[in-house]
């Protein structure tokens, strides 16, 4: 099978929030969703009934979780990283982590350690059983070409943990080192940001989402291509392949959904590759990474901010505008 | 015709300005100027200046002036506590929160029902609705008729407005005041193009060439009545003096350090330009920062302009302030509508003009105060409800207009604003 031959709805689940970020506990369809609110949700979206559960602790939008174990790591706008037991609820840890919005999660492949980026423009690489602060990188601008403040979007861990790939809304991409801190490349892919000079003076746009590839040698990012009306998120879909070591572009995919890719999940043999998204509307996009181009493209009921993958590829979860879901593939 | 009612300039005579206005700060008991309020008051608006800082497209009062934390509505951005206890703005405005007591008051409750671009910013240009027989003046060529002088060398009313988008809905019309009250309105940078005397013209050539049309204008007009034509005229006299204000717009005259303060932008550079402008004596500036329309990703959208307006705007006041100048001008902001409470599904915001925000500093303003109040998720403003008209009074009664005054188009007496119109007296000193 090069790509999924299926993509039906499972079911879904509504809520008035905004829900931005997702863990889901292994083997299962128990999720934990981030959401508009500050709280966390606690979900079985694969029960008969299933029932939403909250766990308050954030001031602001939670957008990252990583879900080490029974231990389960939140991060938000207001800055905060909290520590949490996913049987008993309660809070094991509170960390005023970062000044300005976190943006994102990722976690290692070892569930040791956990990576936050927020718009103070810092990865921070946190111990999970210590809370223990690992490394403290630094190789974003904070400020765009024109003057504003920039915003540090995504984060992700390769396969073995032996790197970290951070990027932000200008496009510039830093690999780190995860043992040593040292950053061992740099990359740019300019073409997911707008600025425009002219009709409105401002930007919009920016690196959304980010993964390696099961073999680690090549990474993924996501966002929006070149918009012309930047009211709106009114662009195509945009998509780029790198091998990352020779800083080579190996592709990029314009989807003909229009919208920001905010996530992304591998297919586990690495020949396909799953973004999702959304503007006003949502999308599930399915690109195959042999033939080069975008297999298939789905209409979903909720622009969508975050997707992971069963363990056998044959679920996909998701969380985003007023809505979880599961589809069959 | 134009027939303008008692004001300044009928009272000092046009004629001979100049003199009569040396004659009146000499002897003001004399002519018992204070003992009549019209008078009064059009002596209180002598000096006084008005910056404009127009935020094209509906900046969101939620994440400004008006923040609603906590609630479904609020957004992500935190509240933080201002100068004036008991009064929170959005966090992306720590320099104004820092400034409110001294500077600034708050206008909560704006519910001007237009949520269209054009509409409304003609509605918040004009401070009324359209009629069809009658062409207003917009805020600027009023304020321009208001505080200029007759024997001004500097512009009446400039008008900045670089971005493309929504330039068409920022109207400047002087409508029955005549051509006198255009705004010299630049659309290409800072600096308004083709004022300088051609480097093939001597001054005497130029001179000349302006008497010669001074003379053929004269003879083209005797005989004839047109108040255009006189307006027209009067423009022209005004050339050479408008050619000597070039080095205004010139913030390359500005110490560097003067300029770090406003910052590289382009939106920076212009209220720099604005603060030259009205040292200089120029009534009114406009400042248009475009474009404030976040359909999708509104969060950034107001990350990015709204960090831009904290630092601007403070700096500007603290500027203005630390020259002596705030005490004579009044620095508004002010959109065609704010954004809806309702966050969609692309994280933006959408038009709204049911219960937004302005704010007022300086000149006339008693700072500190906050007027008016959205309801908890700001959907519907529950105390203090005004539309743009009793917002221009407040304007007009800040500088020290009488708000209540007729102008004149032939017989038809046009009222500045609607009659019954209450300015918002809780906010002016």
């Amino acid at each position: 099978m090069a790509t999924p031959e299926k993509f039906k709805l499972l079911k879904d689940q509504g809520r008035p929030e905004i829900l931005l970020s997702l863990a889901r506990v292994k083997d299962t369809g128990r999720l934990f969703l981030g959401a508009s609110d500050g709280k966390i949700y606690d979900l079985d979206l694969l029960a008969e009934k299933p029932e939403f559960k909250s766990w308050e602790g954030h001031q602001s939008y939670v957008t990252g979780l990583a879900l080490a174990g029974e231990t389960l790591v939140s991060g938000s706008y207001d800055g905060k990283l909290i520590w949490r037991d996913i049987t008993s609820g309660e809070i094991k840890r509170t960390l005023e982590a970062h000044s300005r919005w976190i943006r994102k999660l990722a976690l290692s492949p070892d569930a040791k350690r956990v990576a936050s980026v927020a718009d103070d423009m810092v990865c921070r690489v946190f111990e999970i059983e210590t809370g223990k602060q690992v490394h403290e990188l630094h190789g974003h601008e904070a400020r765009t070409p024109n003057h504003f403040p920039s915003m540090l979007y995504t984060v992700a861990f390769s396969p073995t943990g032996q790197h970290l790939a951070t990027a932000d809304r200008v496009g510039h991409i830093c690999i780190w080192d995860a043992s040593t801190g040292s950053k061992v490349q740099s990359l740019d892919a300019p073409g997911f940001y707008t600025w425009d000079a002219k009709q409105r003076i401002h930007s919009i746009g920016g690196i959304r989402s980010l993964a390696f590839s099961p073999d680690g040698t090549q990474i993924v990012v996501g966002g929006i291509g070149h918009i012309g009306n930047i009211d709106h998120l009114d662009g195509p879909s945009r998509v780029e392949l790198f091998a990352w070591e020779k800083a080579e572009k190996v592709h990029e995919f314009l989807g003909d959904a229009k919208g920001l890719v905010e996530s992304f999940a591998f297919g586990p043999d690495g020949k396909w590759l799953i973004g999702a998204g959304g503007d006003n509307g949502g999308f599930v996009q399915i690109y195959d990474l042999e033939a080069k181009k975008v297999a298939r493209s789905e209409k979903v009921p909720m622009h969508v901010h975050s997707i992971t993958l069963s363990e056998t590829a044959d679920k996909l979860f998701a969380c985003g505008h007023g809505k979880a879901a599961v589809w069959e593939l | 015709m134009t027939d303008l009612s008692l004001s300044r300039r009928n009272f000092l005579g046009a004629s001979a300005a100049t003199a009569a206005t040396a004659a009146v700060a000499a002897d003001m008991t004399s002519l018992d100027v204070l003992q009549n309020p019209l008078l009064a008051g059009e002596l209180k608006q002598q000096g006084k200046r008005v910056i404009l800082l127009w935020l094209a497209g509906g900046a969101s009062q939620l994440e400004t002036f008006d923040p609603k934390p906590g609630r479904p509505t609020g957004g992500p951005y935190r509240a933080i506590n201002t100068s004036v206890p008991g009064v929170q703005i959005s966090e992306l405005m720590p320099k104004m929160a820092s400034r409110l007591s001294k500077y600034t008051s708050i206008i909560r409750s704006l519910d001007t029902k237009n949520a269209d671009h054009g509409g409304g910013a003609r509605l918040m240009h004009l401070g009324r609705r359209d009629e069809p027989t009658v062409k207003y003046p917009d805020l600027g060529a009023v304020l321009a008729r208001e505080l200029g002088r007759i024997d001004s060398q500097v512009p009446d009313y400039v008008s900045f407005y670089t971005a493309t988008e929504g330039r068409g809905n920022a109207i400047s019309q002087s409508g029955f005041l005549g051509a006198r009250y255009n705004a010299m309105f630049l659309t290409q940078g800072n600096v308004p193009p083709n004022l300088s005397r051609l480097a093939e013209i001597s001054d005497l050539d130029h001179q000349q060439r302006g008497e010669l049309r001074k003379l053929l204008s004269e003879r083209f007009a005797d005989g004839r009545q047109s108040a255009s034509l006189a307006s027209h005229n009067e423009s022209y006299s005004r050339v050479r003096g408008l050619m000597a204000s070039e080095t205004l717009f010139d913030i390359s005259k500005e110490s560097q350090s003067v300029r770090d303060k406003y910052g590289p932008t382009l939106f920076g550079e212009q209220c720099l330009v604005a603060r030259r402008l009205v040292e200089a004596g120029v009534p009114f500036v406009k400042i248009s920062r475009a474009w404030w329309d976040s359909h999708g990703q509104n969060f950034e959208t107001h990350l990015e302009l709204v960090s831009e307006l904290d630092h601007v705007m403070s700096a500007l006041l603290d500027d203005l302030s630390e020259r002596g100048l705030l005490e004579n001008t009044l620095v508004v902001t002010l959109s065609e509508f704010g954004r809806t409470p309702q966050i969609n599904s692309s994280l933006g915001r959408d038009h709204f003009a049911s219960a937004w925000s302005s704010s007022l500093s300086g000149c006339g303003i008693k700072p500190g105060t906050v007027y008016g109040a959205s309801d908890e998720d700001g959907r519907t403003v529950k105390d203090g409800k005004i539309g743009a008209a009793e917002l221009f009074a407040t304007i007009y009664r800040a500088v020290g207009i009488d708000h209540r005054k007729d102008y004149h188009v032939g017989a038809r007496p046009l009222p500045l604003t609607d009659p019954g119109t209450k300015p918002v007296t809780e906010v002016l000193a």
